[in-house]
């Protein structure tokens, strides 16, 4: 059954249903493009949810403990922190302006009481450090309490400070820059296995960094040409296995995506595997090259496999069959004929990330007119689900959707050329172990749980 | 024949897309403009193979680009001149495009307007549009156009150089409607005259409401919110909501910088595409453009407001792609 975190769900039995849990997001009709979110993701826990806003702002939601006075607010995730991250900048020697937009976040495992995350615009990464204050030292004997130097000659007596408990307190703190280490935009980054490196990918390059070290990075993917007028593909995603750390992958804007080993050699040029489907050749059509390229890819959590995104559909891999995926899932196949139309308002270029459930037993991905569809590996079946203002009362089951491609439209059924394109779902996180579930509609948040949870 | 009006309605959708991103904040997205290089070479193709000897859109419209400056033809315009600076194979047009800007404009909207929907078999494509992000785009695109001129003449200190982005150079950019220019203005003026000229646009943009956001020239550094001097409104309610940017640079990358500049390959694609006959619109820096074509302009600050497009009510009335068409 779609959506089964960790256990298994009862043979023959129903499915679970998606019910609405949250939203978080103005309500207004006129959204502020500030506000558009730009990315979601889960710490490693799943307590803590992370979204990126074009405006550079980071806002981290904290799952709420279970409270038995308060059975129904079990598992709601509510504001934690707040913090800009990223700025506008100004590049006067190019005269570039860079983005503020927030490309990506990833966290760091957890080590101690303090959260660490990673966030990127086009062209810096910050390393930030959330913890929480509890507690505030009070007794200096050198200051007072309003932190006023106190004159040393009138003090008559020592005192040891102590700690006493205030109202928590999360601050964020950038503990790292990396920046100039990119010329083009940066579309992804990936932390390592190992924690202690990571790499981020731009266009054309990825570079491997150490956490620790700001001031340089190695290059380890070039694929810009000699002559610029002979590109033909760009990067388009990049991602570490999840357990081996010499090994990661990268999609590009042709469809292909490369297995990289990093033992090798310095630069891995040289790709150690190379998946690519071959192209229906009758398919073709002025916009062939624009729907195969590759706007996410994830490695299952397993490692096994991974999962490629591109415009039309996902398509799941096996790490050691290089010739066709294992899996192809159709997104939205009745959109392959309005390809042009998508082209003049521009959604063709829209880029569609891609998420698993913790068990790699199911994916999700997103769609025009906040749909959001779920495809279940085990059972074959899938679902079209929407993130929608109207239904989204508490705990209210979402109603499967249906697109009506052609012919006789039945109720309930929405014809594809009322599909709202302004509405798409580009980002959406999976809770790493709980049937939970995170999708970002423009500048509304959705959370979805499963009833049973 | 469908498929030549179909590449040819590509080809502009192209350009336009081409043109829009010129002027887009964040600078000129590679991977988008790769995709549409792709797209417009895969149109090229079509258009070339197609036989379809009755329709010669007016053939000359496909190398005309807003750059930096007004579109001059080379020389002796000749058909077979036309036809021998882009690659063989664009074919002869039936009548060689004219030299005097008035009549090139009058050539325009005699010819089949691909975004005008004039022919009848794209006129359904137009209307076959999903609702989305192109309209708003290039209408954005064109705000912000708009914005820095205005800016321009609060804010003296904007980012050096590059001002000039608006490759709406061409004068016939401002006339949307396809009226003949009034006069023939060197590019340098400070042009009022067009649009006071033209009877059919609407009122300049005295009409708008006073500069949106969008129009603001941030401070950087201790400014806070609020932006800067031009005292910006903060379009959010978020305190820590700071007045967007509104400068418009492409990536300009001089050849000669030391620091790598962020080429576009994809532009140097359309040199192969259109031939060199297209100098000016493909150099890294529009500002390079223009100041060839304008013969050393004092820099793109002085680049004239008035210059810069139409009204904002006219554009978002308009097909977006179809102002890089008219713009020729």
């Amino acid at each position: 059954p779609i959506g089964a975190g960790g256990g298994g769900c009862p043979a023959g039995g129903n499915d679970f249903q998606w019910c609405f849990s949250q939203v978080k997001g103005a309500i207004d009709e006129d959204v502020a493009e500030a506000d558009i979110i730009s990315t979601v993701e889960f710490n490693y826990s799943g307590d803590l949810l992370a979204t990126g806003d074009k405006g550079g702002r980071v806002v981290i939601f904290q799952r709420e403990q279970e409270n038995k006075s308060r059975p129904h607010s079990r598992g709601e995730y509510n504001v934690y922190s707040t913090f800009q991250s990223h700025e506008p900048e100004f590049d006067y020697l190019k005269s570039l302006e860079i983005e503020e937009k927030i490309n990506k976040i990833r966290w760091l495992p957890q080590q101690n009481a303090a959260h660490f995350l990673l966030s990127t615009n086009d062209k810096t990464i910050k390393l930030w450090k959330i913890s929480e204050r509890d507690k505030r030292a009070e007794g200096y004997n050198l200051k007072d309490e309003d932190g006023r130097l106190r004159d040393p000659f009138r003090i008559t007596a020592l005192r040891v400070p102590i700690l006493k408990p205030m109202d928590l307190m999360v601050e964020a703190s950038p503990r790292r820059i990396f920046a100039n280490a990119h010329t083009y935009h940066i579309n992804s980054i990936s932390v390592n296995s190992d924690h202690e490196t990571y790499l981020s990918a731009d266009d054309l390059r990825i570079n491997l960094w150490h956490l620790e070290i700001t001031d340089r990075s190695f290059n380890i993917v070039d694929i810009k040409p000699a002559n610029m007028e002979e590109l033909t593909e760009v990067i388009t995603a990049a991602e570490f296995h999840p357990h081996q750390c010499n090994v990661f992958v990268y999609s590009s804007s042709k469809g292909t995506i490369r297995l990289c080993d990093m033992r090798s050699s310095a630069l891995c040029d040289r790709h150690s595997k190379f998946f690519e489907e071959p192209e229906d050749p009758s398919s073709r059509s002025f916009f062939s090259e624009i729907i195969s390229s590759i706007s996410d890819v994830k490695f299952s959590h397993s490692g096994r496999y991974m999962m490629s995104r591109d415009y039309l559909s996902v398509k799941v891999w096996d790490l050691n069959m290089e010739s066709r995926p294992l899996e192809t899932h159709q997104v939205h196949e009745y959109l392959r004929s309005k390809l042009c139309s998508l082209y003049e308002n521009d959604c063709i270029f829209d880029k569609f990330e891609c998420c698993w459930n913790g068990s790699d037993s199911a994916i999700m991905t997103g769609s025009y007119n906040n749909f959001f569809r779920m495809f279940d590996r085990d059972t074959r079946r899938d679902v079209t689900l929407e993130a929608s203002r109207e239904s989204s009362k508490p705990r209210a089951s979402l109603k499967p959707r249906k697109v009506c491609t052609g012919g006789k439209r039945k109720k309930d059924e929405i014809s594809v050329d009322s599909l709202d394109f302004n509405k798409k779902i580009l980002h959406t996180a999976w809770h790493p172990a709980d049937s939970v579930i995170a999708v970002a509609a423009t500048n509304n948040l959705y959370i979805f749980q499963d009833k049973i949870n | 024949m469908e498929f030549k009006l179909e590449a040819h309605r590509i080809v502009s959708i192209s350009l336009g897309k081409i043109y829009n991103s010129r002027v887009q904040r964040g600078g000129i997205k590679l991977h988008k403009n790769l995709l549409v290089s792709l797209v417009l070479r895969s149109a090229r193709q079509v258009y070339l193979s197609d036989p379809c000897p009755g329709l010669y859109p007016w053939a000359g419209g496909f190398f005309f680009f807003p750059t930096g400056g007004p579109w001059r033809p080379p020389p002796q315009q000749q058909p077979g001149e036309l036809a021998a600076g882009p690659p063989a194979g664009w074919g002869e047009p039936p009548r060689p495009p004219p030299t005097e800007p008035q009549s090139e404009l009058s050539a325009v909207s005699e010819a089949p307007r691909v975004g005008d929907a004039v022919p009848a078999a794209t006129v359904t494509g137009v209307g076959d549009v999903p609702q989305g992000g192109e309209a708003d785009a290039a209408e954005a695109a064109w705000s912000r156009v708009e914005g820095p001129c205005q800016a321009a003449a609060g804010e003296a200190e904007g980012p050096a150089g590059g001002w000039a982005v608006f490759p709406l150079g061409s004068r016939a950019a401002r006339r949307p409607c396809g009226c003949p220019l009034g006069g023939k203005d060197p590019p340098g003026t400070p042009a009022a005259t067009p649009r006071s000229a033209c009877c059919c646009a609407p009122r300049p943009a005295e009409d708008e409401p006073p500069a949106p956001p969008a129009v603001c020239p941030r401070k950087r550094g201790a400014a806070g919110v609020g932006g800067g001097p031009a005292s910006c409104p903060a379009p959010s309610s978020t305190p820590l909501k700071k007045p967007r940017r509104n400068l418009e640079q492409p990536s300009s990358g001089g050849e000669d910088d030391d620091a790598e500049e962020m080429e576009t390959g994809n532009v140097a694609n359309l040199i192969s595409i259109f031939g060199s006959s297209f100098s000016g619109l493909l150099r890294k820096s529009p500002g390079g453009g223009r100041e060839e074509e304008e013969g050393g302009e004092s820099g793109p600050e002085a680049a004239e407001p008035g210059q810069i497009c139409c009204d904002k009510p006219v554009l978002r009335d308009m097909n977006p792609w179809s102002t890089a068409i008219v713009a020729f």
